[in-house]
Order: C-alpha cells, then sequence, then structure tokens
C-alpha cells in the first residue's frame, strides 16, 4: 500500500465530500479490493483466483484503507480469509475502499449498486454473501442494505450475515465533542476562536454523519436491521472490567452502548461479544476476534 | 505515459489544487487572527494614556500592512488553485 494511498485517505476522511466536489484525484473512488488488486465490477474474473459461492466483502472506517484488516506479519490474512479457510466450502474475500469523506448514505447507495453489478458478474452464483464493516464501515453496511431493499436489489437475497465491528450507531463521542466545540466556538465574541470553530467545521460530511451514526439522507432518522439477516456486534475496551476508562471513552473512539446500538431500539441480534483491552484500531485485525467471528460464521 | 506515472501525475496535480486553494483560504482565516489578536493588545494600548493617542495609527498601519501581505498570498494561491483546476482530469 503506497504512501500516496495512505495519505488519499486521511485526506479524503477529512474532506472527501469537498474534493469530490472539486473532482480532486484525491478523492478515493469506491472500488472492489482483491489482494490489493482492483476488481472490476462487470469482470471480477479478470482478478479473483477461483471465485466461491461464499462471498466476503470487508469495509474499512474513517480514514482507513483496506491494509487496515491485515493481521500482522500476514498481510494476505484478515477475517475473511479466515472465515473462509474454516468454511467446507471456502469463501472469496474482498475489501471495499472507498471516500470516506462522502455521506454515509452517498457510500451506502454506491455500495448497493456496486454490490448489484459485482453479484451480478460473480463467475458462480453467490449464495452467500456476508459484510463486514470496521467502524464508519458498519454504518455503510446499514445504509447500503437500506438502500438494497429500497431499490428491490438481489444482492440482498444473498446476504446472510452483517457483521459490525466497533461501529458508532449511535454515534461517537469524539464527532459530537467537535460539533459542540464548533458550535461553542462560533458563538464567541472574539474572531480568532470563531476562526478555531470554522476549521473544526470544515470537517467532511462522513465525520458529520459519526455525530449521531446518521445512515438516512434526513439527520436523525433511524433505520432498522434488515431482516432474515444475521447481525453480530463486536465492541472494543480500552481497559479491563470495571475500568472507568470504558465508561469515558470505549474503545477510544466508540462507546459499548453506540457500538451495540442500543439507541436504535429493538435490535435483535444474533451475537455480541466485548473484547477487553482490545481499541478500536486493533479490532480490526485482532486474533481473538477473528476466533469469535469464526465462531459465529461458520 | 503509463497508467501509473498518469495517476502519479494526477495525484500530485491533486495535491497542488488542494494545497493551492488551502493556502487561499487558509490566509484569509490567518489574516483574521492576527488582526483580532493584535486587535486586544491596541485595545489595551488604546486605553493607556501615554499610547493612546498614537496607537490608532500605529494599528492602521500594522492592520493595513497585515491585510496587503494575507491579500496578496491569498490572491496568488486563489489563482494557482483556478490554474490546477484547469489541470485537473475531467472524468
Amino acid at each position: 500500500m503506497s504512501w500516496q494511498h495512505q495519505t488519499s485517505a486521511i485526506v479524503s476522511g477529512f474532506i472527501g465530500d469537498w474534493l469530490e466536489a472539486q473532482g480532486n484525484p484525491l478523492a478515493l473512488p469506491m472500488t472492489f479490493q482483491s489482494l490489493g488488486v482492483k476488481v472490476p465490477e462487470a469482470s471480477p474474473a479478470a482478478a479473483v483466483a477461483d471465485p466461491k459461492a461464499t462471498l466476503i466483502v470487508l469495509i474499512h472506517g474513517l480514514m482507513e484503507l483496506d491494509s487496515v484488516w491485515q493481521f500482522s506479519g500476514q498481510p494476505d490474512a484478515n477475517y475473511g480469509t479466515r472465515v473462509g479457510d474454516e468454511l467446507a466450502t471456502g469463501a472469496s474475500t474482498l475489501c471495499l475502499r472507498y471516500n470516506t469523506g462522502r455521506p454515509i448514505h452517498a457510500n451506502g447507495q454506491t455500495l448497493a449498486d456496486g454490490l448489484e453489478r459485482l453479484l451480478g458478474s460473480w463467475p458462480v452464483p453467490v449464495e452467500r454473501l456476508i459484510l463486514m464493516g470496521h467502524s464508519m464501515g458498519g454504518l455503510v453496511i446499514r445504509s447500503a442494505c437500506h438502500a438494497g431493499v429500497g431499490s428491490g436489489h438481489r444482492w440482498v437475497r444473498a446476504l446472510q450475515d452483517c457483521v459490525y465491528i466497533g461501529s458508532p450507531h449511535d454515534g461517537s463521542w469524539l464527532a459530537k465533542g467537535a460539533q459542540a466545540s464548533a458550535r461553542i466556538l462560533k458563538a464567541l465574541p472574539r474572531d480568532y476562536l470563531r476562526v478555531a470553530g470554522e476549521v473544526i467545521d470544515l470537517r467532511s460530511d462522513g465525520i458529520r454523519n459519526l455525530t449521531r451514526g446518521d445512515i438516512l439522507a434526513g439527520e436523525g432518522e433511524l433505520a432498522g436491521l434488515v431482516p432474515d439477516v444475521r447481525h453480530y456486534v463486536v465492541c472494543g475496551l480500552l481497559g479491563r472490567k470495571n475500568n472507568p476508562v470504558n465508561a469515558l471513552f470505549g474503545d477510544a473512539l466508540v462507546h459499548q452502548s453506540s457500538a451495540r446500538g442500543e439507541r436504535q431500539g429493538g435490535w435483535n441480534l444474533a451475537g455480541e461479544a466485548s473484547f477487553e483491552g482490545i481499541d478500536h484500531i486493533r479490532l480490526a485485525h485482532h486474533g481473538a476476534v477473528a476466533e469469535q467471528i469464526v465462531e459465529w460464521l461458520v | 505515459m503509463t497508467e501509473k506515472q498518469q495517476a502519479n501525475r494526477d495525484w500530485w496535480l491533486g495535491v497542488g489544487h488542494m494545497v493551492s486553494h488551502g493556502l487561499a483560504e487558509g490566509a484569509i482565516k490567518a489574516q483574521r487572527v492576527h488582526l483580532s489578536i493584535a486587535d486586544e493588545t491596541f485595545n489595551i494600548l488604546a486605553r493607556n494614556p501615554v499610547t493612546g493617542p498614537v496607537s490608532e495609527q500605529v494599528r492602521s498601519v500594522h492592520h493595513g500592512v497585515s491585510r496587503l501581505c494575507y491579500g496578496t498570498v491569498s490572491l496568488v494561491s486563489d489563482g494557482l488553485a483556478r490554474l490546477s483546476q484547469q489541470a485537473l482530469p475531467k472524468d
């Protein structure tokens, strides 16, 4: 993964909506990747060796790239390959790469359309689709499901499992803090403080959506989980059990209650697991989390 | 030019566009921060009977020079941003 891609991912997270509006090449287009190679949606066979009937798609979070899923020292191993190794029929794993500064509902719609094209041209009929999302990626999955159901997409019928890993369904304390700071600073009578508020306000639509976990175009609109699909939630905690730092910061960026979607109301989860001592980023490539996901999905 | 070289060229054009646009906007914001912080000092000097009589003239010169400097940076950067906008790939 080149440093230019990493830079583009970070910049896209901060101002990706503006970059896209300007037609700036730093804005990452949404692409499916297999082992770092772009997979054309219309002809995936050209990039995927031995495509399977079980397809796993990993979706990274804000300012991240598909490299966030790689296990240390094992660049080709991730949660998808671990599950595929354990399934009798195997599985094909793709990673999504996208501009995380765009509004989540826009990325959800684009992902839904992309999955429809991808599964339509997949060399073998896809019998089982598994979506895993880290952080914002989990919200993009929920948004794509909503868009897919609304558009009558066929891929929704193949979708069997969604795994949300450290996803701020009820918002992130850091995004809420940024919004509150900007509002307070902009109301102060000193111009230098108002400028600080305006600079914070430059953050992308994607970051703004993380304030409340908005996955639909309307702010604060609730969207339930797509039915007839198993939904799993993974939470991280900075400290050990009962450590007050967990209540303050959760996994560093997302509180446990938000990762569980407690304010979303009446979620029927097939599984939920919390991991003490694993922070937000390490949730995306940790052996203990991999074991839990394999136990759920295999 | 290979596809990789083209992508690399486009990437650097994107950086140039973003930086020049950032400088154009940033110079105006930096000017506002600079002048408003300076005003805190000039307001104190204005209330002092010794420095008061000349503080407004100094403030006026200071603000004028500052606006000229920041405005020049912003104008040049804005021009570069427009130029780089034209050079960005259209698709």
